[in-house]
């Protein structure tokens, strides 16, 4: 291991290490906790000014309520799950069989179709802005949720497809000649063979692409409008004009719109860690 | 002065001791192999000489010098890995010249070094190239001339030839041999596979469970193993051996017997105690069996017979001997014959062995209790 | 017809397979990106007909003054995004050390890359606020007055960049611990034996068997620098008068607030070909690596 683990008998030096850890985190997150304790103030404080003194009356349950009731935060919250999870299931569909082509039955082009999705992902958002912009009008789905449904499942079977046709292609070649040589179709090799294996990676790209798209903040405003449909991202940032000195509702508001996220995160790290560096260490 | 002095090693993780009470000298210019089976510690005993796994406690010293707290680089010490550990980004110059290098040592000195050590291992034409060029037994060339250059007191060797395929192994131990002569270096060398520790050592150090079983020569050790473990470890194919029980009790001998092979005499080495009634092993060298006469030794099968050309080795079955630690319920006996046998599977035949020849174990560490055997050379 | 069905299905299947994905991304991403190319050469306003103007817009844009600062800023968000990795090595460095409670810590420290950019670029604003923020109150310790960061054309960018830093760095962090968990032990072992510690050991023999991941981690960080648009969007609107607007966002602000999507597809026509060359980079890098493995 590098650096040098420090060794268990060193118990000053360990706590000294500790200390030194703990500190540089709290730095590290100040920013959060700031908003997290300003999202426990009270409307007075905040009016008086007092934002980091002792607390007069404190409004935790004021603020995380008055979020949810006078705001549309409730509406934008149920808009983000009905668009995120439809497109992650969408994404895991459309990639585990693009990626089961790509790494198991090549074609003339195949490389250059998986360089496209690989290079499509990385794509500024702006280059494809107004034709998808003008696509979803004359669909009919400008502003609605099925728009960001409809680009965030394209946009993301970029990087998914990416994704399973790596993990794909690394399972044992074995598997996939036994299963042929037993006379299995490609549609008896996916189901009995590739959906078995593949659900580790499954678990890790769900949680990215619903990292991904629930933070998703560009189309949200370029293909939504009105407060019905928009996700939390996009009203989070509305409520920003609307609210302009009432910290206290907007940290809460932040905070609303960080939770699934962040509870996804811890609750599923493992899969998270792995799927993000996929690819990055083996290369 | 000893090359390389360990006094009272151990190691613990937790509860569980990998190094138990390890004291060993070794001289200079002496090939120390220590061979166990996997999990017995030798890799972790090379380690901590190497300076990498911290021990719990005990003393090390190197030329006279106290090194148990000294780090790695520090210790006069240099090793060849089993997977080589060439860094794959430098040279094979390189490569051999960075533990120099990091000495600050001035450059017309590391270029005269490597120039030596790859002109011994015949790699003055790979210096430019990258590992990844080279073929494996250049590899493991480059690891060693890496330690060569380095000109250390000690040259460790951790499994150096497992990953090379059987032709090549052959090869580089009849050259790491050579090369062992003629640097005139002290080694300490680990492997599992006990060819190597027979053929390469001046001496052998069995280790088993954290702990030195015996240490000795590779033919006094074959001669002479001090108990059970070292006799079972050592030898290929393995010692045949047989439970006994002490029937009768003599000055120098004991009268054991087993079911099939009856009763008979084995010499007992002096200060032995045994008790009749005691349970023993009985241990013969698959060499040490010879066909008999009709009426005469053992009766077995033949269940499968190898014929390796000027030898044979035969496999049979002699149920009514009850086998240490047989799991089939048959008594297997391994018979080594030192000439071409027209036998085959199924045969019936009759197997003898001379007591002189048999090894007596018992006691509580199932010590040998037989006399020593004198020295084939 | 089963006879058919029987030849070919060895092929069939797997191009019914991969279909829904090509056409989808096919027609959504890569057409939507060639057809801005088209736009670019027209005067529109999204409603009504497209007029052919040829290079006009790119002519119109290389002498707007705006289009220069956009791209100054995209060049600054470029520069200080290149702290990214070396900071998240740090800390990937400090944080790897197996003692009980690290795995928890390591965790925090990961946190802020799942935040959506809208949450960080609202943190932040807070933090950045004159008088009441968390700067103003770390300068108030000090006796001083935090400047107002975003109201100040000069400064207003770095501060931007500053708080985008902090998911980047934390991005980074992942990919170098992750990293440093698959070092090469022997390699390390062999280093030690050598001598080499500390920054020799770093630079000699941990860094060169991190390649791939610097290579990653600087690629996907140049890549981001220049996509940036959330975070300029949520906290200044490309303000205060367009001082801290980037190339996604000046172009995000001419198609939907001022109507010229003509003009609008120019920028990002530009903003595409500048990020073509990281793409390409990248892609070559990775089909390399793909050709070797396979």
């Amino acid at each position: 291991m590098y650096p040098r683990p420090i060794p268990q008998t060193a118990v000053g030096l360990r706590r000294a290490y500790m200390v030194l850890v703990i500190a540089i985190l709290v730095l590290w997150l100040a920013p959060l906790f700031a908003i997290l304790l300003t999202s426990a103030r009270s409307t007075s404080d905040i009016a008086a000014g007092n934002l980091w003194g002792w607390p007069t009356q404190f409004g935790l349950i004021d603020n995380y309520v008055g979020v949810f009731t006078q705001t549309p935060m409730a509406r934008f919250f149920a808009n983000s799950l009905l668009i995120t999870v439809p497109a992650v299931v969408f994404v895991l569909a459309l990639s585990t069989l693009a990626g089961f082509v790509l790494s198991k039955y090549p074609f003339r082009g195949s490389m250059l179709v998986f360089a496209i999705f690989i290079g499509g992902n990385f794509l500024p958002a702006q280059i494809m802005m107004i034709p998808v912009r003008d696509l979803m009008v004359r669909l009919g789905l400008y502003d609605t949720t099925w728009a960001l449904i409809v680009f965030h499942t394209a946009f993301q079977t970029g990087f998914a497809t990416l994704f399973m046709r790596n993990f794909i292609a690394a399972l044992p070649k074995e598997l996939f000649e036994a299963a042929r040589a037993e006379g299995a179709s490609p549609t008896q090799i996916l189901i009995h063979v590739v959906l078995p294996l593949v659900r580790p990676a499954l678990a890790a790209l769900a949680i990215l692409l619903f990292t991904f798209i629930w933070n998703d903040y560009f189309w949200a405003v370029v293909l939504t409008l009105s407060d019905t449909v928009k996700p939390v991202t996009a009203g989070l940032a509305n409520l920003r004009g609307q609210y302009v000195s009432a910290w206290n509702v907007i940290s809460a508001a932040t905070v609303i719109v960080a939770v699934p996220p962040v509870a996804m995160f811890f609750l599923m790290q493992r899969h998270f860690i792995a799927g993000l560096t996929m690819g990055a260490v083996k290369g | 002065m000893s090359s390389l002095q360990l006094r009272n090693i151990e190691k613990n993780y937790g509860n569980y001791h990998a190094l138990r009470g390890i004291n060993l000298d070794v001289a200079p210019g002496e090939f120390i192999v220590m061979v166990g089976p996997s999990g017995c510690g030798k890799s972790t005993l090379l380690k901590s000489i190497a300076g990498l796994e911290p021990i719990t406690s005990g003393t090390m010293i190197i030329n006279g010098r106290d090194v148990t707290r000294a780090e790695p680089g520090e210790r006069g010490i240099a090793m060849v890995f089993q997977s080589y550990a060439l860094y794959p980004h430098m040279s094979v110059a390189e490569n051999m010249g960075f533990g120099l290098r990091m000495a600050k040592r001035p450059k017309p000195e590391i270029d005269a070094a490597v120039a030596r050590a790859a002109k011994i291992l015949r790699l003055t034409d790979q210096l430019d190239k990258l590992p990844r060029q080279l073929s494996g037994g250049q590899r493991q060339r480059v690891a060693i001339g890496r330690a060569i250059t380095r000109a250390p007191e000690v040259f460790l060797f951790d499994e150096p030839l497992s990953n090379l395929d059987a032709a090549l192994r052959t090869q580089m131990r009849v050259e790491l041999s050579t090369l062992h002569a003629e640097l005139g270096a002290t080694m300490v060398y680990v492997t599992h596979d006990q060819v190597e520790a027979m053929t390469m050592a001046s001496r052998i150090v069995v280790l088993n469970q954290g702990r030195i079983e015996q240490v000795g020569s590779p033919l006094d050790l074959y001669r002479n193993p001090d108990n059970f473990f070292v006799a079972g470890f050592l030898g290929a194919p393995r010692m045949n051996f047989f439970e006994a029980s002490v029937v009768a009790l003599e000055e120098g001998w004991v009268r054991v017997s087993n079911p099939g092979a009856g009763v008979f005499s084995i010499a007992l080495r002096p200060g032995a105690r045994l008790e009749v009634g005691d349970t023993v092993k009985v241990g013969v060298r698959p060499e040490a069996f010879h066909l008999a006469e009709e009426d005469d030794g053992l009766a077995a099968s033949v269940r499968l017979v190898e014929h390796l050309g000027r030898e044979t080795i035969v496999y049979a079955d002699a149920t009514p001997l009850l086998s240490v630690g047989s799991d089939t319920g048959t008594s297997n006996v391994t018979i080594h014959l030192p000439d071409i046998v027209g036998l085959a599977a199924g045969a019936s035949i009759r197997i003898a062995f001379d007591p002189d020849q048999a090894y007596l174990f018992g006691g509580p560490d199932d010590q040998t209790l037989s006399p020593p055997k004198a020295s084939a050379i | 017809m089963s006879n058919v069905w029987r030849r070919h299905r060895g092929w069939i299947t797997p191009a019914i397979f991969i279909l829904p994905a090509i056409v989808l991304f096919g027609v959504v991403i890569v057409a939507s990106s060639l057809q801005s190319v088209w736009i670019s050469l027209h005067e529109w306003d999204g409603f009504g007909p497209m007029q052919w103007i040829g290079l006009g817009n790119y002519e119109e844009l290389f002498a707007d003054p705006q289009f220069y600062t956009s791209l100054k800023n995209n060049v600054i968000w470029l520069v200080i995004f290149m702290l990214a990795p070396p900071l998240g090595l740090g800390i990937a460095l400090l944080v790897n050390q197996q003692i009980k409670g690290m795995r928890i810590v390591k965790s925090l420290f990961f946190v802020p890359l799942v935040l959506a950019s809208v949450a960080v670029g609202v943190v932040f604003t807070w933090v950045y606020t004159p008088q009441f923020g968390l700067l103003a109150l770390l300068f108030s310790a000090f006796g001083a007055s935090a400047p107002a960061l975003l109201s100040d054309e000069n400064l207003v960018t770095f501060a931007v960049v500053f708080a985008a830093l902090w998911p980047q760095i934390a991005f980074c962090m992942v990919l170098y611990l992750a990293g440093l968990n698959s070092l090469s032990e022997d390699l390390i072992g062999a280093g030690r034996v050598d001598g080499a510690r500390g920054w020799n050991m770093l630079r000699h023999v941990v860094l060169p068997q991190l390649t791939q991941v610097s290579f990653i981690a600087i690629a996907i960080t140049a890549i981001g620098a220049l996509r940036s648009f959330d975070m300029i969007s949520v906290m200044t609107q490309g303000g205060p008068f367009g001082s801290s607007s980037v190339l996604a966002y000046q172009m995000y602000e001419q198609s939907i607030f001022s109507y010229r999507f003509g003009y609008g597809a120019a920028i990002a026509t530009i903003l595409f070909l500048i990020m073509l060359v990281f793409i390409v980079w990248y892609l070559n890098r990775i089909m390399r690596a793909e050709d070797r493995s396979a």
